[in-house]
């Protein structure tokens, strides 16, 4: 039976499972990165903008065509994560303006649907690179259009020449980005659109699926090793606050030794632990009064999932309790964990970052930081986290600094977003380089002249960072196996080798191959002090026209980050 | 036409060999260096004042005994009508106040000029009054119209390292702000009274932008936009970094073809004690007639 048209009931379904479908795969994608750093995240970000979408979706009664699009393109917008999850969203933003035009789609509408959806996409990137999701959806696209223009009307050909295509073009990819063919990979992005395509797909030809997203964050998982006479404590003064569980995904081998040690920290920050570990998962419950610093420090172990934080004071009242319910239903995760006391005096100018780590924020609040949004490489903020820091701040004009490449785009976005206030993103690639912008601002001088400071004295800075490797690869003709060390620069691996102080070091060597003033070493919270000053004056000597000054950055899976400037 | 007499103090730069050539007296500044006194110039050099310095003498600036002000002052007037006395910024001294205080008893000789200007930007109201006074002006015109023209000027300072500024509790409340976890290069303003802080960077060269940028906004907003006709002033001034002073001031050259840099001086040593060695300065002010 050959179907030429499908109704809102239908794409709905076909856009839950696409998006369900992603989130499977996304530990996989994943680990389609090109640098085997141990926090790759395409997959992650992809998957969290779409089922952002998917929650709207999900709870739409009855969909008609107009609501579906509209779900999906603003489900998806504020939910956006990373390049790709931005790319992603801006595909189906464009791809909805076309459907909700109609209550029905066939063919040359999904064809135009679909160029629409690149179009907008494209306009979205400042410098649309090839070999990318883009062009994984230009192949698509222009498929879909030349389908429709031979008079194809069955859905299931269309489809499936689509997906077709698409699959051939993620395959060519290696061949337009030299970095995907050295390190063997197919670009992350690409995949997983052609993901949500499959999936999509899936449900069109009939596929029993389970569709049920879950559209309100998971009921609280009854807490394990609590003493039985927790009735009795609830009324008792209650010390640690927040009821805190999450999963870590290990990424790194976690044996009694880290089980021990974990543990040990956990209870210098609260009561009631758990730690479950399994082959390749660790379970985590703490009563905690910072949640952040659980999360931080299993964040060096995997990454986390099914995270839920509760407020066990706020809990004991139920009107308060179910007061906070509604409010996580509409607001959902990330769990902000610095603390970030909401301005509430009118100012002309405020400022948010995107930073990770004790020492990191706290040098990002002397330098006059309003709202730090905890994440980075690790975890991508969001469009909506940017939102809700706008939001917070009482301010004309806010600056913000995303300060990771893979952020920019999501700030971006929040600036289109936003109506009632000047947003004003500099394009801050690294930590440093937000530092220094930030160094940079002059209160006597006018935004757009600030604007054109700070991004040029940014772009001067160079950047370094050492993390280590989760998987075996070559990238710019250097071996990496896994668990060696990496000195990443700003255009790519500077060193590697199985020594941190040896490959931070030549890391350094290498990026004052250019003349600098300033060093300034951050060290994360892997690193000991005493460590972090050895380094410090085997580069003093080195280097002894330089200043070198040490930081301490706190920062998780980069053990150094360096800037020269 | 009455005979003026032209007196500052050592602040302005002028050293005694230029105020003989220009002819005009400079009252030399007092410092105690742990409990005995120096005269600048004449019992203290630059270089040993900044020996002292990084040995973490004990260093405080008084301003002029009264007694050696009127001293000039009374022997000039053997000679002269009126003076036209330029002390240091009201803001940053007493001397001025207490000038001001001297000369009510001089029947009108003596005018004390309150214009708010230090270093470089003295110099440059020093050769001003040595100007009116040729053309003409009277000791109480020459007092009003540099007073008239007293925020027609800027000072942008760097400082290498807030230490000396903290150590002498001159640190006002938004430049202590700037003393963050980074090592800062801070850029202190001095317009009109207050030494204050304007911006902060991490390097030298982002200093150096910061005030070229700064001036370029002042003489832009405040001093007429910035085009050939419109005459200014540009000064450069340091302490112990004469090296790094000449190649600002190519760079500001580059920067502002069409405006002449006055000089670069050594910042005078009352300003130097409280910033300490290795600051780079950059002056601006309108050309005044």
């Amino acid at each position: 039976m050959s179907l030429n048209v499908i109704d809102a009931g239908m794409l709905s379904k076909m856009f839950l499972a696409g998006a369900k479908n992603l989130d499977n795969k996304k530990e996989w994608i994943n680990e389609l990165n090109v640098f085997p750093v141990p926090d790759g995240d395409t997959g992650t970000n992809m998957s969290m903008t779409v089922m952002s979408a998917a929650k709207e979706v999900a709870a739409l009664e009855n969909p008609d065509m107009v609501s579906l699009a509209k779900a999906m393109s603003s489900g998806s917008l504020r939910g956006a994560r990373g390049n790709s999850g931005v790319i992603l969203s801006q595909l189906f933003r464009g791809f909805t303006k076309v459907i909700r035009e109609y209550d029905e789609l066939n063919v040359p509408i999904l064809a135009a649907a679909c160029d629409k959806a690149v179009e907008t996409a494209y306009k979205a990137v400042m410098k649309p690179k090839e070999g990318t999701i883009l062009t994984v959806a230009k192949g698509a696209a222009k498929r879909a259009n030349d389908l429709a223009a031979a008079g194809e009307k069955d859905l299931e050909i269309f489809i499936k020449e689509i997906i077709k295509e698409a699959e051939a073009v993620l395959a060519k990819t290696p061949d337009m980005l030299p970095v995907l063919k050295q390190a063997g990979v197919v670009d992350s992005g690409g995949q997983g659109l052609v993901e949500v395509l499959k999936g999509g797909f899936d449900i069109f030809l009939g596929k029993e699926l389970d569709l049920s997203i879950d559209a309100s964050p998971k009921a609280p998982v009854k807490k394990e090793g609590l003493a039985p006479n927790i009735e009795a404590q609830a009324n008792a003064e209650i010390k640690f606050c927040y009821c805190t569980q999450f999963l870590i995904m290990l990424n790194k081998p976690f044996n009694i030794k880290h089980e021990m040690d974990f543990k040990e920290y956990l209870s210098s920050i609260g009561d009631s632990i758990v730690v479950v570990a399994d082959d390749d998962i660790v379970k985590v419950h703490v009563h905690t009064n910072d949640p952040g610093l659980a999360m931080q420090k299993a964040l060096l172990y995997g990454e986390l999932t099914t995270i839920i934080i509760e407020n066990m004071r706020l809990e004991r009242d139920e009107k308060v309790s179910d007061m906070m319910e509604k409010q996580m239903q509409s607001t959902q995760m990330p769990v902000k964990t610095a603390e970030n006391t909401p301005v509430q005096e009118h100012k002309e100018t405020g400022f948010i970052a995107v930073s990770i780590g004790e020492g990191m924020n706290e040098i990002f609040r002397s330098l006059g930081v309003d709202y730090i949004i905890e994440g980075g490489q690790t975890m991508n903020p969001s469009t909506e986290d940017m939102l809700n820091a706008i939001e917070q701040i009482n301010a004309d004009n806010i600056f913000i600094f995303p300060n990771n490449k893979n952020i920019i785009l999501a700030a971006n976005q929040a600036k289109q977003l936003t109506k009632d206030k000047n947003i004003i993103v500099i394009p801050t690639k690294t930590v440093p380089q937000g530092i220094t912008a930030i160094i940079n601002y002059v209160p006597d001088v006018s935004i757009d002249e600030n604007e054109a400071v700070m991004t040029q004295e940014a772009s001067n800075v160079a950047t370094g960072q050492v993390t280590y490797a989760v998987r075996e690869t070559v990238i710019d003709d250097k071996e990496i196996h896994q668990g060696d060390f990496m000195g990443i620069g700003d255009k790519g691996i500077l060193s590697v080798g199985t020594d941190l102080q040896t490959v931070a070091f030549q890391m350094v060597a290498e990026m004052m191959k250019d003349d600098y003033e300033l060093i300034s070493i951050y060290y994360g919270d892997s690193v000991d002090e005493e460590q972090a000053n050895s380094l410090v004056e085997k580069i003093r000597a080195e280097f002894n026209g330089c200043d070198v000054e040490l930081q301490f950055g706190g920062q998780p899976i980069y053990s150094y980050i360096v800037s020269a400037e | 036409m009455s005979k003026i007499a032209i007196v500052t103090d050592s602040n302005s730069g002028i050293t005694q060999q230029q105020a003989k050539e220009l002819g005009i007296s400079v009252l030399p500044m007092p410092f105690m260096i742990d409990g005995e006194t120096y005269y600048e110039e004449i019992t203290l050099s630059q270089d040993e004042f900044y020996e002292k310095l990084k040995n973490n003498a004990d260093i405080s600036t008084s301003q002029p005994a009264p007694e050696s002000v009127l001293a000039i002052w009374d022997e000039l007037l053997k000679e002269y009508d009126e003076i036209v006395h330029i002390p240091m910024s009201s803001g940053l001294s007493g001397s001025c106040q207490t000038a001001v205080m001297l000369a009510q008893d001089y029947d009108g000789r003596v005018h004390v000029v309150n214009n708010q200007r230090i270093s470089v930007t003295q110099r440059r109201s020093v050769t001003d009054a040595l100007e009116l006074a040729k053309a003409g002006k009277s000791g109480r015109e020459i007092k009003e119209i540099l007073e008239a023209d007293k925020f027609n000027s800027s000072i942008y300072i760097m400082i290498d390292t807030l230490y000396y500024l903290k150590k002498g509790g001159r640190i006002t409340p938004a430049a202590a702000a700037l003393g963050t976890l980074l090592k800062l290069k801070p850029v202190l303003q001095i317009q009109g009274e207050k030494l204050d802080a304007f911006a902060k960077a991490r390097t030298v060269n982002q200093a150096k932008t910061i005030m070229i940028n700064a001036v370029k906004n002042d003489i832009e907003k405040r001093f007429g936009g910035i085009s050939p006709d419109n005459q200014i002033y540009l000064a450069i001034a340091h302490t112990c970094n004469e090296d790094a002073a000449n190649i600002l001031k190519a760079e500001l050259h580059e920067q502002l073809p069409d405006y002449p840099i006055l000089y670069v001086d050594a910042l005078s040593l009352s300003v130097s004690c409280h910033i300490g060695p290795g600051a780079l300065a950059i002056a601006c002010c309108k050309k005044l007639i």
